[in-house]
């Protein structure tokens, strides 16, 4: 019940194919909320969940070696999230920033959600794409600046400053918020 | 410039919220994968390893993170692995297996809390770089160690550090009951 | 009289030799500097029906380490003292295999009231794999009172895998780079949260649990 990640890893790669379902287990639910929270809408997430876990299967392999199985997997799962947005900016034809934040806006609250999730999200898709990632990698996902360079292939000083405009930007979109 | 302030912490912990996602990823994952070839690594690619560089850049935290194996369960996932089967039904003892990757070693045994500490009783088997044995444990914590060749007395990366008062570091492994 | 003096030492040097079994397990093990006292404190530990598996393994790993004979009596002193403590909260009843994890938990800052209420909270169960979870997540980093309470807090309602996997997600959650409190902190509110759910502790919510909105 108790193994670790490197030790599924292994598994799999010697050839017990069906222990990859417990390291996707393992990291679908951290994943699926950096997704959800990044992109704005559940379908688009889970694509890029889909998408995420298929492609770490496939090179499986090259993940002996770096960090681990959770920051690599993260990696890719970032990487799949700058895809997306930039795909859908491609085939909508409007800017990334605006994009994202028609995306979120299109969300129907679903029962029990209150104005003030709503006014959360709002305000997290205002944010520029880099800034929204490095928020939520650090804030929500609780992630160090070194593990986040692994993650992101972005400096530690960059991070830190891309977090510390969201975290601006987000207080003034929430003043009202905040204040409370 | 900080992360400090808490003023956005009532945002934060709503958008820590689990993310409300289809329940059926794994399994969408896994007939997908159904299709695709294994991606298993065979011996050239793990003696590889060992003398690859680190494909990605490394802040010197990072190196030092490494080199004192600080992080086990990320940094040493290709490392080491212990794992712990399920619980046979009658009996309460669990087959616990004990990794170690040490492809230079002439031996390797484990000594602990569940063998006297004696250092002929649990030899280690090699297959390639990688030394295994499988150990049957009763419900318990045990504290235990590596050793290789005979002399260098070597922690589990991958296993939780335990205290030690001899000067010579020692893992940990907690072996449940069944639903007791 | 006086020529008796010195004998009488000796005498009383061999009978206390043959009143004291000797582990056999230490012989050609422990140094020899040691043996006597160690296997005084096994006497003595039978005596007030401590088990003396624990101590054995003290012993033998202190001699498997190398250690010098004060360190290796020290060692296993340290170890009784704990057990005791232990046996206190846990009570008469409890198993060798709680109370050595008992004495980790001891050892890395639970106080015996803890202890104690760990017990009560648990009311039957077994609480080797609680205790022990308690002095991992202190090996992890996590502050002990910190984990402790998360220990106590999860008690009525976990079992043993609940606790083994609530004890590797905050280890995974640190070696993703995250400080053992903050990873502790939020586990425990996960795990707290969902604790009447479907859900068990510690393995994120089910999509029932997370219609439980917690208050802004």
């Amino acid at each position: 019940m108790d193994e670790t990640d490197g030790v599924l890893l292994r598994r799999v790669l010697s050839g017990e194919t069906p222990v990859y379902a417990q390291l996707v287990n393992r990291y679908r639910e951290r994943l699926g909320r950096y997704a959800l929270r990044m992109l704005g809408n559940r379908e688009d997430a889970e694509d890029a969940l889909q998408d995420t876990f298929i492609r770490a299967y496939r090179s499986l392999s090259r993940c002996e070696g770096t960090h681990g199985f959770g920051p690599w997997v993260f990696g890719i799962l970032v990487n799949r999230c700058r895809t997306h947005a930039a795909k859908r900016a491609r085939t909508q034809g409007v800017m990334v920033r605006n994009d994202v934040a028609l995306a979120a806006a299109a969300v129907a609250p679903s029962e029990g959600r209150d104005a003030l999730r709503d006014a959360i999200y709002w305000a997290l898709a205002q944010l520029p794409a880099e800034q929204r990632e490095a928020f939520l990698l650090k804030h929500v996902e609780d992630l160090s600046y070194e593990v986040m360079e692994t993650v992101t292939g972005v400096r530690p000083a960059t991070l830190r400053m891309r977090v510390f405009r969201a975290r601006d930007e987000l207080r003034k979109l929430l003043a009202e918020t905040v204040r409370d | 410039m900080t992360d400090q302030d808490d003023s956005l912490d009532p945002i934060i912990d709503i958008l820590r919220e689990p993310a409300e996602l289809r329940s059926d990823l794994t399994e969408r994952v896994m007939s997908a994968i159904e299709r695709e070839p294994s991606p298993t690594v065979g011996e050239p690619s793990r003696v590889r390893w060992w003398r690859r560089e680190w494909s990605i850049r490394l802040t010197p935290l990072h190196a030092l993170g490494i080199a004192a194996g600080l992080v086990g369960l990320v940094l040493a996932a290709r490392l080491t692995g212990r794992t712990d089967a399920p619980t046979v039904p009658s009996g309460a003892r669990t087959m616990t297996q004990f990794v170690l990757i040490a492809p230079g070693a002439a031996s390797v045994t484990v000594v602990g809390d569940f063998n006297d500490w004696s250092m002929s009783a649990t030899p280690l088997e090699r297959a390639g770089g990688v030394w295994s044995v499988a150990v049957p444990l009763g419900p318990g914590r045990y504290r235990y160690a590596f050793v290789v060749n005979g002399a260098i007395w070597q922690p589990d990366p991958e296993a939780p550090a335990a205290d030690d008062e001899f000067g010579r570091a020692n893992s940990v492994v907690t072996v449940g009951g069944k639903g007791t | 009289m006086i020529r008796l003096r010195p004998i009488v030492p000796l005498l009383l040097l061999v009978v206390a030799s043959a009143a004291q079994a000797q582990e056999p397990r230490l012989a050609g093990r422990v140094p020899e500097a040691a043996r006597a006292q160690v296997d005084a404190i096994l006497g003595a530990a039978r005596n007030r029906g401590l088990p003396i598996e624990p101590l054995v393994d003290r012993a033998l790993e202190g001699a498997a380490k190398g250690a010098a004979p004060g360190m290796i009596v020290a060692a296993v002193t340290r170890l009784r003292d704990e057990l005791i403590l232990v046996r206190e909260a846990f009570g008469n009843g409890a198993s060798t295999a709680e109370l050595t994890a008992g004495a980790s938990a001891l050892r890395a800052g639970a106080t015996g009231a803890a202890l104690s209420r760990l017990r009560v909270s648990r009311s039957g169960r077994a609480l080797t794999v609680a205790a022990a979870v308690m002095a991992d997540l202190v090996a992890a980093g996590v502050p002990a009172d910190t984990a402790v309470g998360a220990v106590l807090a999860l008690a009525s309602d976990a079992d043993d895998t609940d606790y083994l996997t609530f004890r590797r997600n905050v280890q995974r959650d640190i070696a993703l780079g995250a400080s053992p409190s903050a990873a502790l902190a939020i586990r425990i509110r996960a795990a707290v949260s969902n604790a009447d759910g479907t859900a068990s502790p510690g393995t994120g919510s089910t999509a029932q649990g997370a219609e439980r909105k917690r208050k802004p």
